[in-house]
């Protein structure tokens, strides 16, 4: 109860925090703080496809379809983006739960590579049809959001409804995990045979995590392109997708927390570093190693790691 | 294109390690930039970094000699006030949230007047927010202005307009040639415009288009495609592209096309000599010239002492210039320019001087152009220089008049934009 207690705490004051950083901020600060805020909602929404235990590599294209999908209905069709954000979540929910009847037929690596097949398949259709998608250039000139004469065009209004649609998807995804769907979706990664020995249809819950966290970056892509006003076939590449499994491979995917800090302590690196922008994917790539090395559970089991270290050596030193 | 690309990056690397690491020991809330009150700021929000590093870096090199050079010579009077000239740089790699995040950087902290951009998605993401606060803005893409863009001009390059003075020279010249192919990436920022205005301008000048090849940006193996082209027999191969100029020449010097080349760019032009022949190089016709061309030193050019700004970047960077090399110069003396003109370095007063008044085009000429594309007479256009390699060197033709061009025959422009699906008004 303690623990439960000190947690919202923590979460209380990391909010209040969040609230007030911006006007700490530079300009261009406060426009990084809204894409780190949108690429947190990115690795969670990650981390709930791979509880089960099937990593893939078109998350960042379920992202442009989010992206795609507002971007084209508040341009071309006038939709409000009160309206399109749903729906651009639901546009990748239902794209992922289609494409669940062919990948599923398969696991692990075999997987991972029909999700990366079947992601540039719909990146590349976005460049080769210029109409409706665009081509290379995308689709640019996407309306803010409007409500109650708010501009939305700048970054601390963005930002704080940024900061609140993310809470809300987060405090979803968190408790999605905590459910007995989330159970079993640990289930099925761990356990899978055992699972389907009891009546688990592993099927429907790979698609499932599938499903909601396509679903979940969707809304991230929406949240991403009315503040850029531009979508292109590029912001959702195989480069992105890398950077995705990166953080949460840095932060850990063990626990909630630890893929968010993965993104959040790698892209303020990132940008600290981006005077060395050529030699940043050499970094990423060491960094990678390195903690598949000497940490492969991520920065979420650091503080683990040093205690049990501690604790170790105080024995020792007692004897001494 | 790649191998220039990582030389660059190396460069840059080694030149920005130092700097970068200081830049990291000191990041996070650093304190805005100030300059003194005597001097004016101008942004490049530009790819450093990256496959579009060439056509970003080279022109930094540019601004910051000419910079140095105005400086020295006691910097600009503007207004009755004298100024000096900072060039700020943000290198967005061809981001578009770099590309934001670096635009309101250089307007709202370092105080940018200008930003000057290469173009593409990249001008897009920054566009709503350039408009909005009024922020002078140029690119070197002038697709990439809209109807509303009222911030956004191309005071230089008139990419690809200016493809058609080049077949008008090669039809005059070499009138037994008759097929042409089109080789290009699919790209709607870049090669379908080529490709567009390239097909308009062979219609024009009664050549056959036998062949259309649209390839993608993930092609590593150009023998192929240029074996497919070929096989149609044409009498001249065009390049509607900058991004894979080197490896299309290799393949059609391996497979023996001796023919009439005729390219976009042709960057980085001794490489290609090396790797082929000065013989097959020879009379490749394309639109970008050396600056120590003596064609340059003709009336009407307005670039002061090209010869001079060649040997000095040569100096410093002798593998380095590339087609932008001098277009962020002329585009940052063009602005300096107006400035003067108009009494204020300010971002409003000199587009609103932009919009309302004739310019002096580098090349010679300048009329705006753009409505009837792109909804805004935002676009220079004006002399535009016929480039053909001689002897291994790059030598300039002649002016080709592109301003007469499209005055006859703009209607043919926008249909060939329109078949290949791109944005026209």
């Amino acid at each position: 109860m303690l623990a439960k207690h000190r947690t919202l705490m923590t979460i209380v004051l990391i909010l209040a925090g969040l609230l007030i950083l911006p006007h700490y901020l530079k300009y261009h600060q406060q426009d990084f703080l809204i894409f780190l805020v949108v690429n947190v909602l990115v690795v969670a929404s990650y981390r709930l496809v791979t509880l089960t235990g099937e990593w893939s590599l078109i998350h960042a294209v379920m992202m442009g379809i989010g992206a795609y999908t507002s971007g084209m209905l508040t341009k071309f069709l006038d939709f409000s983006f009160w309206i399109s954000l749903p729906l651009a979540g639901v546009v990748a929910g239902l794209t992922a739960a289609l494409l669940s009847f062919p990948l599923f037929r398969t696991t692990q690596f075999y997987f991972l590579i029909g999700s990366f097949a079947a992601g540039e398949a719909i990146r590349l259709s976005w460049i080769h049809f210029i109409r409706p998608f665009g081509g290379t250039s995308g689709i640019s000139a996407l309306p803010s959001p409007e409500l109650l004469g708010i501009d939305f065009l700048e970054p601390i209004p963005y930002f704080y409804l940024t900061l609140a649609i993310v809470t809300a998807c987060l405090v979803i995804l968190y408790r999605i995990e905590k459910s007995r769907i989330g159970l079993t979706l640990h289930a099925v990664h761990w356990q899978a045979p055992l699972a389907e020995s009891v009546g688990i249809n592993t099927w429907n819950y790979r698609t499932l995590a599938f499903t909601t966290g396509s679903m979940f970056v969707g809304i991230a892509g929406a949240l991403k392109v009315h503040y850029i006003g531009t979508v292109t076939p590029n912001q959702y590449g195989i480069g992105f997708m890398v950077f995705i499994l990166i953080w949460l491979i840095v932060g850990g995917y063990k626990t909630f927390y630890g893929a968010i800090l993965g993104v959040i302590i790698l892209s303020i690196l990132d940008e600290m570093f981006r005077e060395l922008e050529v030699i940043r994917p050499a970094v990423y790539g060491a960094v990678l190693i390195l903690f598949i090395l000497y940490l492969p559970d991520g920065l979420e089991s650091l503080p683990q790691k040093i205690a049990s270290r501690i604790k170790g050596a105080s024995p020792k030193g007692s004897h001494s | 294109m790649t191998n220039r690309t990582i030389d660059n990056n190396r460069r840059k690397f080694l030149k920005q390690a130092g700097a970068g690491m200081a830049a990291v020991a000191g990041a996070g809330m650093v304190p805005l930039r100030s300059y003194a009150d005597d001097t004016l700021v101008v942004g490049m929000n530009i790819p450093m970094t990256g496959d579009y590093a060439p056509w970003g870096l080279p022109g930094l090199y540019d601004c910051e000699i000419i910079a140095n050079n105005i400086n020295a010579a006691g910097g600009v009077e503007i207004g009755g006030k004298s100024y000096q000239i900072r060039v700020a740089a943000y290198d967005h790699a061809y981001d578009t949230e770099k590309a934001l995040q670096g635009f309101k950087k250089l307007v709202l902290e370092d105080d940018a007047k200008m930003v000057m951009m290469l173009g593409g998605s990249t001008v897009a993401s920054v566009l709503p927010w350039a408009t909005r606060k009024k922020v002078l803005t140029t690119t070197l893409l002038p697709s990439d202005i809209t109807p509303d863009s009222d911030y956004l001009f191309a005071t230089c390059e008139s990419h690809p307009l200016y493809n058609v003075t080049g077949v008008v020279w090669l039809a005059q010249n070499y009138p037994e040639a008759k097929k042409a192919v089109i080789v290009t990436n699919n790209d709607a920022e870049y090669g379908l415009q080529s490709a567009a205005t390239y097909k308009a301008a062979f219609e024009v000048a009664g050549i056959e288009v036998v062949d259309v090849n649209l390839h993608g940006f993930d092609v590593t193996d150009f023998a192929p495609i240029v074996s497919s082209v070929l096989a149609k027999n044409p009498d001249i191969f065009c390049m509607a592209t900058s991004f894979y100029v080197t490896p299309l020449m290799e393949q059609l010097y391996h497979q023996g096309f001796d023919g009439k080349i005729i390219s976009c760019t042709l960057d980085y032009y001794e490489e290609i000599i090396a790797k082929t022949s000065e013989e097959f190089v020879n009379g490749t016709i394309y639109q970008f010239p050396d600056f120590d061309d003596p064609m340059l030193n003709n009336e009407g050019i307005h670039f002061p002492d090209p010869g001079g700004f060649d040997a000095a970047f040569r100096k410093d960077h002798p593998n380095d210039w590339s087609a932008v090399a001098w277009e962020y110069p002329a585009i940052l003396l063009n602005w300096i320019e107006n400035a003067q003109r108009v009494g204020s370095g300010e971002s409003e007063d000199v587009a609103k001087y932009l919009r309302n008044n004739s310019q002096n085009f580098v090349f010679g000429g300048g009329d705006w152009w753009g409505s009837q594309l792109w909804g805004l007479d935002h676009a220079l256009v004006g002399r535009w220089p016929v480039v053909v390699i001689e002897n291994g060197k790059a030598r300039i033709q002649e002016y080709g008049d592109l301003s007469a061009w499209l005055a006859d025959h703009t209607e043919v422009l926008v249909r060939h934009m329109k078949e290949l699906g791109l944005r026209t008004v």
